[in-house]
């Protein structure tokens, strides 16, 4: 493998990216997609970059592995400046690009894989063994003679991480790459990058739309990217604690209507065909006089749970609060 | 916080050895994709074939003058080259562009220039083969009688890299253009015919004669033409072959430098990828 020797530091950063910004165009017509932005992502961590369509998220990808030239600042990739140290910060990354092929469909998963093995500077008989893995972990060994363009779009996609992954790069940046997979493929892809995290300890930046499925589930820290600029960056955790509500969530079976006017001052309901839930303030004497109302009437209880906000609430609220506070931890900004 | 830090190879690593390498990995590729669309290099190849019998037929009133054809082959040739080069070439990075892998293939310790120039290699093998089928098959048919063949290699290696610098160009020029498609087929059409393939340049009056010798491959048929009736020698003497030199300098030197410039401004630009 390329990654020769490992080196044990403690300062040591995967990605570290100081005051970085990308503006198109010029004067009038001057258009900031990223606003100058500093990050570090240590090694071995999940980073969910998340954002809108045209937030600057595929931008900041794309300026971390030199595929686009910033305005302002530098990114450091396992330690190599991109600007001075470019061929051997290329050896540290694997990346799926957003929306792309990403291989070539004319050949087959087997040729993509020694073209980009080779790409890397890899041997064939470097690439042959490290390519059979990663064939067979996919599901791919029976057909990797075929050409890609027969595959279906979520084997592509499986070709595409494989192809990334040729090197064994310690880091990888997957700028949406659960992207127009059925839900079945986007599982799969989900389980292998989590285990990509969890056991071979890949450094790894994931944008995606999936917010639950995915960012919340695999993403050690979530940073939220608005207009070019990281409005929050806080581990996943303590991205929702903040968001916590102070509150109580009552889950009721069927459609209970009638309930509404014997609640308390303060209470929300939401009511569907097959359940009602109930919001009360945080008051365990308001709690306990609702759940003895019920429990005379007959509802049929389905849980009690303080109430947590999902990471896609959280990640609304973010975007449509104009005065949102920047909420960065120390760890972003080192 | 005590990190495992992996690093990349020793600075031996990326050197002139794996720069050697990963140029023989893109020509590979080229080649394997050129292999993927035969069908359309073979369709080409008759179509050229065709298109200058036809011509040939109109110029000879329905008969196929074969003193003619000695001499106006060597372009058919180098066009095939030159076509090969700038329309493969552009469709190539166009189409790797559209598709993502432009992208992907830069995250690489190799140079721009480099991958360039391994596409470019693969280019010149498909264009190579394309011309050797259609000079053994007119040879054969028409009787062609090409004597001193040795004294051309030299012109003909001029003007395969004559042909190629004109692909870079406009390889690199797709890099820039959105409608380089359209300017490409006008300039393929500027090379056959003012490149010789209608009739030898040295027929044209002076000043388009001139003109004609600024069009990539001409020069080089000249030279060819010249060396198989009069010797290398008459070639030099008369100015052709040095002239040769310097265009071939000049198209691949312009080829780079435009190349070098597309892609920093592709990259400033985040052009790499559809945006």
């Amino acid at each position: 493998m390329i990654r020769a020797t490992t080196t044990s530091v403690d300062d040591g950063l995967a990605i570290e990216v100081t005051g970085l910004g990308k503006t198109y165009g010029r004067g009038a017509t001057a258009r900031p997609a990223v606003r100058p932005t500093t990050l570090s992502l240590p090694w071995g961590q999940v980073l969910g970059l998340l954002g809108p369509n045209g937030a600057g998220k595929t931008t900041l990808i794309k300026m971390i592995c030199g595929l686009v030239t910033p305005t302002a600042g530098s990114v450091r990739v396992g330690g190599w400046d991109l600007t001075t140290d470019r061929s051997r910060a290329m050896l540290q990354i694997g990346a799926v690009l957003e929306g792309s092929r990403n291989v070539y469909w004319p050949m087959s998963a087997w040729e993509n894989l020694l073209y980009f093995g080779r790409l890397k500077g890899l041997r064939a008989a470097q690439i042959k063994p490290r390519a059979e893995h990663l064939l067979r972990d996919l599901d791919l060994w029976e057909r990797r003679h075929e050409q890609v363009g027969s595959y279906s779009r979520g084997m592509q996609q499986k070709v595409a991480v494989a192809a990334a992954l040729i090197n064994d790069p310690p880091i990888l940046l997957l700028d949406e790459p659960t992207l127009g997979l059925d839900v079945e493929s986007a599982l799969t892809f989900k389980e292998w990058i989590a285990r990509l995290a969890r056991e071979e300890h890949k450094t790894i930046l994931l944008t995606t739309h999936h917010l639950h499925d995915v960012a919340q589930e695999l993403a050690d820290r979530i940073a939220v990217i608005r207009s070019g600029e990281i409005i929050t960056d806080l581990p996943t955790r303590e991205l929702l604690a903040r968001h916590a509500e102070d509150r109580w969530e009552i889950r009721l079976a069927g459609s209970l209507d009638h309930l509404v006017g014997a609640l308390p001052g303060g209470a929300q309901t939401s009511i569907d065909h097959n359940e009602t839930r109930i919001w009360l303030p945080d008051n365990q004497a308001g709690l306990y006089a609702v759940l003895d109302h019920l429990r005379d009437t007959g509802a049929r209880l389905v849980s009690v749970e303080k109430s947590m906000p999902s990471l896609e609430e959280v990640f609304l609220r973010l975007l449509h609060d104009p005065a949102a506070p920047a909420l960065v931890s120390k760890e972003a900004t080192r | 916080m005590t990190a495992v830090m992996p690093r990349a190879l020793p600075r031996t690593a990326v050197g002139p050895v794996l720069q050697a390498r990963l140029l023989g990995n893109e020509i590979t590729k080229g080649l394997r994709l050129a292999w993927r669309r035969k069908g359309m290099i073979v369709v080409g190849t008759g179509l050229n074939l065709l298109t200058y019998l036809g011509i040939n037929l109109f110029i000879g009133g329905g008969h196929v003058i074969t003193g003619l054809m000695v001499r106006t082959l060597p372009a058919l040739l180098a066009v095939t080259v030159a076509q090969a080069a700038a329309v493969n070439g552009s469709g190539g990075i166009a189409e790797e562009i559209n598709g993502g892998t432009f992208a992907h293939a830069r995250l690489s310790p190799g140079s721009p220039l480099l991958q360039a120039t391994g596409r470019l290699a693969a280019l010149a093998v498909e264009g190579l083969l394309s011309t050797a089928v259609l000079a053994a098959v007119l040879t054969a048919w028409f009787g062609l009688d090409y004597t001193g063949p040795s004294a051309t290699v030299l012109p003909a290696a001029l003007t395969g890299l004559d042909a190629l610098g004109y692909g870079l160009l406009i390889t690199a020029l797709t890099l820039r253009i959105n409608s380089i498609g359209a300017i490409t087929h006008v300039f393929n059409m500027v090379i056959m015919f003012f490149g010789g393939m209608l009739v030898p340049v040295t027929v044209f009056p002076g000043p388009i004669q001139m003109v004609s010798h600024l069009v990539p491959t001409s020069l080089g048929v000249q030279a060819i033409n010249t060396t198989i009736t009069s010797g290398l020698a008459a070639s030099w003497t008369d100015g052709t072959m040095p002239w040769l030199i310097v265009h071939c300098v000049v198209l691949i030197s312009a080829g780079l430098v435009v190349y070098s410039t597309a892609m920093r401004h592709a990259l400033r630009e985040g052009a790499l990828t559809p945006r």
